[in-house]
Order: C-alpha cells, then structure tokens, then sequence
C-alpha cells in the first residue's frame, strides 16, 4: 500500500477537490432565485445543471407517479369484428384468467382458443387464416399499441413543461410516468389519461402568412411600446430588463427594449446566455420577423426566442392581426441546424394553419413505414404508407383534389410533426409521404399516425401523488432528525474515544460529502428512504472505527508500542470490516435491484454508503494517526 | 473511557436458556401470525386506495364520510390523526366508478369549503399488490441465500448454517412483534426488514471472524471455550455499535410516516440482531459440531 504519508494526503485532496466539483452543482442551483431559475429555462442554459444536482424524489418535492397497464382485453376486444357470444365468453374467460394467474395475455389466450377449438379468422381480417398467426399479429399489434400511448404521453408531458420528467416502458404492458414538482395534479391525470386527437390540416397561404409578420412588424414599431415591454419583459432576465424600464419614460428604440444591442447581438450565444438571437439588419425596421428564421421554407425559431414568440403571439392586439380563420402551431420537436458561421443552435418550426382541420385522423386504418419501391419517385427512399377508410377517402379525395401544390400538417394533440406537400388528388385513400431522413423518422411519423388514429386503452395501476407542502415538510423533518442523530453519535465518540473519537467524527462528516458527491454523480434522486440510507450509513462507518479503535486498545493491553498497536490494529479489523461491510453492501445491491421506487433509494445510498466509508474510515483515519506517528513517537495515544 | 474490561462471562453456558426463550418466543409469534392476528399489510402489498388530507378547520369524520357517500365512497376507513387535522382516509378495493383518488377529491368538494388540502395519495391495483408482495419474498430469500454461499466460501459451511439460523431468528422476532402489535407492514418496513439481515450480519461476522482468529490460537481447546472467549473480546465492539446505531435509528422513530415504522421495525431489529449474534450464531455452531460429531461416531 501507500507507505509514504503523503502519498495518501494527496490521494485526500484529489478525492476531496472532485467531491467539491461535483457538488458546486447542487449547491450552486439551490442557491439561485426562481426568476433566474425562469430565465435559465427558457434559455436553455437550465439543462447542464439539472444533469448534474443531486435531484430530490418525489416524495420531498411533491409530484406524481403513476403505472399505466396497455388494457389488452379491451384492445383485442376493439380490434375483433363480427363478434359472437361464444367470442366474448371466450374473451371473457380469457381475461379473467389473466388477471388471476398474471400469465402472460397471449399465452392464456391461445390455450383457451385451442381447447374451444375457435377459429379466429371470423373475428379478425387480414391477419392470416391460422390461429397460431392471428394471435402472433394481435400481439405485434399490443405491442404497437404500448408505443402508440408511450408517443401520447412524452407528447402531452413535453407540452406540460415538467423539468426532466420521466417516462419510460417497463416490462412488457407498463408504462410508468414520474412527473416531479407539479402541483396541479388534475390536469396532469387529464394529461395521461385522455385519448389523443389526429389531425390533418391544411398550411395557410405563405402569402397570407407574410403579410400578418408585416403588420405583427409595423404595430411593434409604430403601435405601443409599452405592451412590447410587457411581453418582453417577462421573457428576459432581470438584468436585460433595465432598460425595460426606462421606456415608460422616455421613448427608446426597439431595440433597446428588447434588451438587446448590437453588440450583444453579434455575440449571442457566447456572452449571455438569456439574450434573444435577432437579425440585426432587419431588427429596426422589423422586430418580430428579426425574431424568426427562413429554413427551406418553413418559419424557424431559435429556441431560445421561442418564448418571446409566443408572448407576442398570445398578446391581444396581435391576435386581433391575425386572420380569423388560421392559427399558429409549433412542430414538436426542434431541429438542430448549424448556421453559416458554424454555430449550431436549435430552431422550433411554427406553422401557420387553418382553423379547421381538413381531415380528422380517424380515419386512418393503417400507417407503416417502408422503403418506395423501384416504380414508385421515392424509389429506395423512406416513406410512410397510409391506408384510410371509404368514409375517409372520401374527405381525402376532396381534399387533395381541391389543394394541389399546398402544404398539409400531421397534427397530433396540437403538435405539428410533419407538414408534406400534396402533389396529386388522392382518390381511394391510399397515399404516401415522402421526405423523411432516416428509417427512424419514417417509423416515427408512422407511430405518430397509428397513436392518433388506432385505439391504445390504458388503465392507472399505481398511482402516488405528494402534495408540495408535505414534500417540504418531510425535508425539514428529516433534516432536524438527521442532525440529531448525527451529534448524538459524535458527541458519543468523542467522550468514549477521545482525540481518536473526533477522528472518528472527521470520517463521518467526509463520509457524508463524498456519499453526496457520488449521488450528485450518478445523477441518483434522493427520497425519504435515501436518507435513512444515509443516515444508517453513519452508523456504519462508525462502526468500523469502533472496529478498529477496540483493536487498538487491545494490542495496546497487550503492552505493544503505540506505533505498532495501530498497525496491527487496523491490519486485523481491516479483515472484519471487509467482511462485514460485503455482506451489508449485498443486501443493498438486492434491495436496489428487486425494489421498486422508495426501497431502491434506500438501497442506493447505502450501498454508497458503505463503499465510501471504507475510505473515510479506513484510509483517511490511519493517514491522520500515520501523519502524527511519523514525526515524533507518541509514548500515549488518546483512544 | 471504558465501559467493559476483559469481561468473562459464561455466554455459552446460559445459551441453553436463551435458545429455549427465543423458540418459545418464536413459537407464540408464528401462532400469532398464522392463527391469530396475520399481519397488518399497507396497501402496498392488499391493493387499495389512501388519501392523506389536511383541513383547515376541525372536522367531524362523520361529515367526511357523508361527503364521500356522494361519490359511494361511505365505506371507507376514516381515521383522525389525534391533535391535528390530518385526516388519513383508506379504500380497500377499486371501484367501478373510476380513479379513486380524483373521487375523493370530487367527494370532499361536496362539504362546500376550499378549506382543505391533500397531501398524499396513494393508489395501488390489486395486481401491482399481489407482484410488489412476490418480489419481496424473493428478495428475502435471495438476500438469504446470497449472505450464506457467501460465508460458506469466506468461512466454512457450519458457519453459514449459524448465520442464516440467526437471520431467520431476528426477522421472525421482528415479524412477531408486528403482528402482536398489529404494525402496519410497507415497503419501506420491508427495506427495514433487510436492513436488520444486514446489520445483524455485521455483528455476527464480527463474532465469526474472531472465532476464526481465536481457533488457530487455542487449537486444542474445546469449541465451547473458543466461541465464549471470542464473545468475550468482541463485546465490548458489539455494544458500543449498537449502542451508536441505536442512536440514530431512536432519532429517526420521532419522524413521521414511513420512517416512522421503519425505525420501529430498525430499533427492534437492533436490539434482537445484537441479541442473536451473542447468544444465537455463536452456540448454534457448537450444536451443529455435536449432530456432526454424532453422526461420525
């Protein structure tokens, strides 16, 4: 091992200065005010923090956690036609045996068929004739359905503006959401749980969209100034915001109402993180069109302009502007573009659409992705294939017919995901969309269509809501209880252990900023359980000082020298502090793999824990008693 | 300062008794389990529906449960944290109607004041019960398992077959005094429950690591006088760490909620892991020597 001491002095302060960094994270966040907090949001600039703090669970800061079960009975039970008595016993049977026995949907429902000897091709078209082949068609098909409602829902909970929500697939029919920090609980069950609406509707005339930016542009300019500074000046940072504020009394330039000057303007991106991206040559004669972007065609927003657009969107007199039967959408996800002088920045396309949707997706009854094929323009290109219904058709007909040339926008809940062109009237509801980058995007919009239009049923298995009071006081609670225990422990230690029990105390306290640093690290949440993890920990580090110190005392009882006390000391309790320490840290591993939620973060932090305080209370105790036997030799040791 | 010196005190001869009084206990715990009482489970592992709702003013349970007939809710399990206005209210199966959580809210509404918050809801289907109870009976049999190929590779067989004598003791102990006391078990009690196998682990491989240490020293001495010096040495270790454990987990009792019951299930779990790895993991080696030898005779 490391004889020299200071060796292991440096070995300290390397661990110490990387514990330092990775926590100047946490505390910095915590320290700052909730406007700049607002404004880092809307900038963008919020995401390198929130990757690194120590995030609390839910159970401390108050949100929701739902699990959510694809219905597969009720999906069967949509997707079957011409259904029969005998059908719906055996789905019935079907279903009650899955609920019971928790056997996989599948399974029990093939036994069922085979033992009634069914024939399920009268219930279910276009899947194959066998038995054996419909049922693996309706399972791809529940499958399909568990994306269909995971697209739904990371669609709705994007727009819901959560910070790092999180929404994943588990196991085969689950889907658990975990939405921190909200506090309007109903409107995030509305969210979840209501079905999602497709829509096809039709681009306004570019035309027509120009001449609304031109007046957008000439009432900003010419109209009121002071709305102007009330739309922006909740968008902007405090400090941009002086200027806002002398505007009331005299009249400044736009520009400077905006915040922005043309230095900063030439810089954007660099300097500050909170400033709006604007056109400089245009920004005096246009502000809003300064705001926005040509890309191919399409309106492009600078993401972190996006904010300000909306505002100047939502602002009364620019809605009285706006023809009355359009409005603007934004495209659900932003497009990363490198601009000519190679920054890269993330542009949200808005869309200016009828009113009206022009065709509802509905009625859709099939949507896939595939590669043209050879006869086809999009030979070896990606596209969608999609099939309608003759009631559709029919509206799509009319539609495509009577719009040739102009843009159509797939609409799901609000968000734009596509708007291709429509190039010929497409009479039997057969069509494909072309345009797509990769294999990925095409699969994307495939499942885009399929969640608007087929059925996805899900049910609420689990749901666990706290409200934010109770998140703040189980912080406090457990804060005050930690504190306790911790001085109950260390006052303990120095009393019983003297000078060597305030070493003792030393490793406690490093243990538990290094244990903090390593959650910080792993980008772990801390839950009320994880605290109790940690405040156990305590207990264990102590213990392998105790360990350790009981062995001194006996080799010292023995008439050894001080020196040699601690060596043999530590040497031998070493053996039982891994030991010991190994089997606890097992136990922690299981709990962090069988548990669910709570019980996971109590198997975390102590896990870590424990690892750690082999550090704290091995390594770092021993360098401190090498430190002071290396210089003179101590006749008494305080222990 | 010192609490103990050299002590010498004949472990191994009362283990006769303790073992005795541990399966009487253990014993009267499985009648209460199984016969008498069963466990209070949360509706972690029953399936269920709980709200927690804070009032502003004083309220009458029987104006609750009016409010919740509204929503056919009368049936629920209404209690009153005493000295506050906290109220916890319990479903025990899902209704037909919908989210029960969203009608309790709907019910409360009826009694025609803002005057209220809720605070916690907790919704569990009866499926997701029946799997969280599932995993956690696996988890604690793997937990066993695990620990004991692990001292059987780090010690030897009859070792193993000592500690996990004495897991199995302590979280019966615990279990028994849940059901007696009708405690309610959740996950988080279950968490508890496999921090005790880990703690009373600790102290019993303490205590075999000192065997082990203490055997190649005294190799002619009989097994009896081995394990009772080696309890002697290491007693004064035992103590003092449960004494500091047993700090912080009294500190966390006066916590609310979940840590609460955790800290009840932790504190008991102390007292008995520290308990068995004295009298139980030690003398239970020696008995397993006596069958082995037996039978080689």
């Amino acid at each position: 091992m490391f004889k020299k001491t200071n060796i292991r002095f440096i070995i300290i302060g390397i661990t110490l200065i990387l514990a330092a960094y990775s926590l100047y994270w946490t505390v910095a966040y915590n320290t700052f005010s909730d406007t700049k907090l607002e404004a880092m949001r809307s900038s963008g600039s919020i995401d390198k923090f929130e990757k690194r703090i120590i995030r609390l669970g839910l159970d401390l800061q108050g949100g929701m956690h739902v699990v959510l079960e694809l219905n597969v009975p009720k999906l069967i039970e949509t997707l079957a036609s011409n259904r029969t008595p005998q059908f719906d016993t055996l789905l019935a049977k079907t279903t009650r045996e899955y609920k019971e026995t928790g056997e996989d949907f599948f399974t029990v429902f093939r036994r069922n068929v085979d033992a009634a000897d069914f024939k399920l091709v009268r219930h279910f078209t276009d899947r194959g004739y066998k038995n054996s082949d419909i049922i693996a068609s309706l399972h791809d098909e529940s499958k399909d359905a568990l994306q269909r409602a995971l697209q739904i829902i990371r669609n709705r909970v994007d727009q819901f503006g959560v910070s790092e929500p999180t929404i994943q697939r588990a196991g085969q029919n689950r889907i658990i959401v975990e939405l921190a920090g909200i506090n309007d609980i109903e409107h995030a069950r509305s969210l979840i749980q209501s079905t999602a609406l497709l829509e096809f509707t039709l681009l306004k005339d570019p035309q027509i969209t120009q001449s609304f930016i031109n007046s957008v542009d000439k009432y900003l300019k010419t109209g009121r100034k002071e709305d102007l500074a009330k739309i922006t000046s909740e968008s902007t940072d405090k400090d941009t915001t002086v200027a806002l504020k002398e505007s009331k009394d005299k009249a400044v330039s736009v520009k400077d109402l905006l915040g922005v000057t043309s230095a900063d303007v030439e810089m954007a991106g660099d300097t500050s993180d909170t400033s709006l991206i604007v056109d400089e040559e245009l920004f005096s004669e246009k502000p809003f069109s300064s705001l926005l972007r040509n890309i191919s065609n399409s309106i492009g927003v600078p993401e972190r302009n996006v904010y300000t657009v909306k505002k100047i969107l939502a602002d009364p007199q620019v809605q009285k502007l706006l023809p009355y039967d359009s409005k603007f959408l934004w495209s659900a996800k932003p497009e990363r573009l490198t601009s000519r002088d190679g920054k890269t920045e993330n542009y949200y396309l808005l869309y200016h659409v009828e009113k009206e949707a022009g065709i509802q997706g509905k009625y859709i009854t099939k949507a896939t992705a595939t590669i043209g094929g050879a006869n086809s323009k999009a030979a070896g290109q990606p596209i969608v294939n999609i099939s309608m219904n003759n009631e559709g058709a029919k509206i799509f007909s009319r539609l495509t017919g009577s719009n040739i040339g102009k843009f159509l926008a797939i609409v799901l809940d609000n968000k734009v995901y596509m708007a291709p062109r429509i190039s010929v009237k497409i009479p039997n509801g057969q069509a494909y969309i072309e345009g797509m980058d990769s294999m990925d995007d095409a699969k994307n919009i495939a499942i885009v269509l399929r969640a608007g239009a087929l059925p996805a049923p899900v049910d609420v298995i689990e749901e666990r809501t706290v409200g934010p009071s109770l998140g703040r006081d189980s912080i406090n609670n457990s804060m005050k209880i930690g504190l306790a225990g911790f001085l109950l422990v260390i006052i303990f230690m120095g009393i019983y252990y003297k000078g060597a029990g305030l070493l003792a105390d030393m490793a406690v306290l490093l243990n538990f900023v290094f244990v903090m640093a390593i959650l910080a690290v792993l980008g772990a949440t801390l839950t009320l359980p994880g605290i109790a993890g940690l405040i156990l920990t305590i207990g264990i580090a102590v213990d392998a000082n105790v360990l350790i110190f009981e062995r001194i005392r006996e080799e010292l009882g023995k008439g050894k020298t001080v020196r040699a006390a601690i060596d043999s000391g530590y040497n031998r309790a070493f053996r039982t502090i891994l030991d010991a320490n190994i089997t606890t840290m097992l136990t922690a591993l299981i709990l962090m793999q069988f548990g669910t939620g709570p019980v996971k973060g109590f198997g975390v932090t102590l896990f870590w824990g424990i690892l750690s305080s082999m550090f704290t209370a091995i390594f770092v105790t021993r360098t401190i008693f090498n430190f002071r036997t290396d210089r003179k030799i101590l006749k008494k040791l305080s222990i | 300062m010192r609490f103990f010196k050299e002590t010498n005190i004949q472990f191994v001869k009362y283990s006769k008794f303790a073992i005795s009084s541990s399966a009487i206990f253990l014993v009267i715990s499985l009648i209460f389990i199984f016969f008498i009482r069963g466990f209070n489970l949360g509706i972690d592992f029953t399936g269920g529906t709980l709200v927690q709702v804070q009032f502003n003013d004083d309220v009458e349970i029987s104006d609750i449960r009016n409010a919740l007939a509204t929503v056919g809710l009368e049936n629920s399990i209404i209690q009153k944290t005493s000295g506050t206005n906290e109220v916890m209210i319990r479903i025990a199966n899902e209704t037909e109607e919908g989210n029960t959580p969203e009608l309790v809210d709907r019910g409360l509404k009826t009694l025609g004041n803002d005057g209220y918050e809720i605070r916690k809801t907790e919704k569990v289907g009866p499926k997701i019960g029946q799997e969280l109870r599932r995993n956690t009976v696996y988890a604690i049999i793997f937990a066993l398992l695990v620990i004991g190929v692990y001292i059987s590779i780090r010690f030897q067989f009859r070792f193993a077959i000592g500690a996990v004598v004495a897991l199995i003791h302590d979280v019966l102990f615990t279990l028994g005094i849940f059901s007696m006391a009708h405690l309610e078990i959740s996950l988080s009690t279950i968490a508890a429950f496999l921090t005790i196998v880990g703690y009373s682990l600790n102290d019993t491989i303490v205590l075999y690591d000192r065997i082990r240490e203490d055997m190649k020293i005294m190799r002619f001495d009989p097994i009896q006088k081995i394990i009772n010096k080696s309890i002697n040495e290491t007693l004064s270790r035992t103590i003092i760490t449960s004494l500091t454990t047993f700090f912080v987990v009294f500190v966390l009792i006066f916590a609310s909620g979940e840590v609460h019951v955790f800290a009840i299930a932790m504190a008991i779990g102390v007292i008995v892991g520290t308990y068995s790895s004295i009298y139980i993991a030690g003398p239970v080696i020696i008995a397993w020597q006596h069958r082995f030898n037996a039978k080689k005779k």
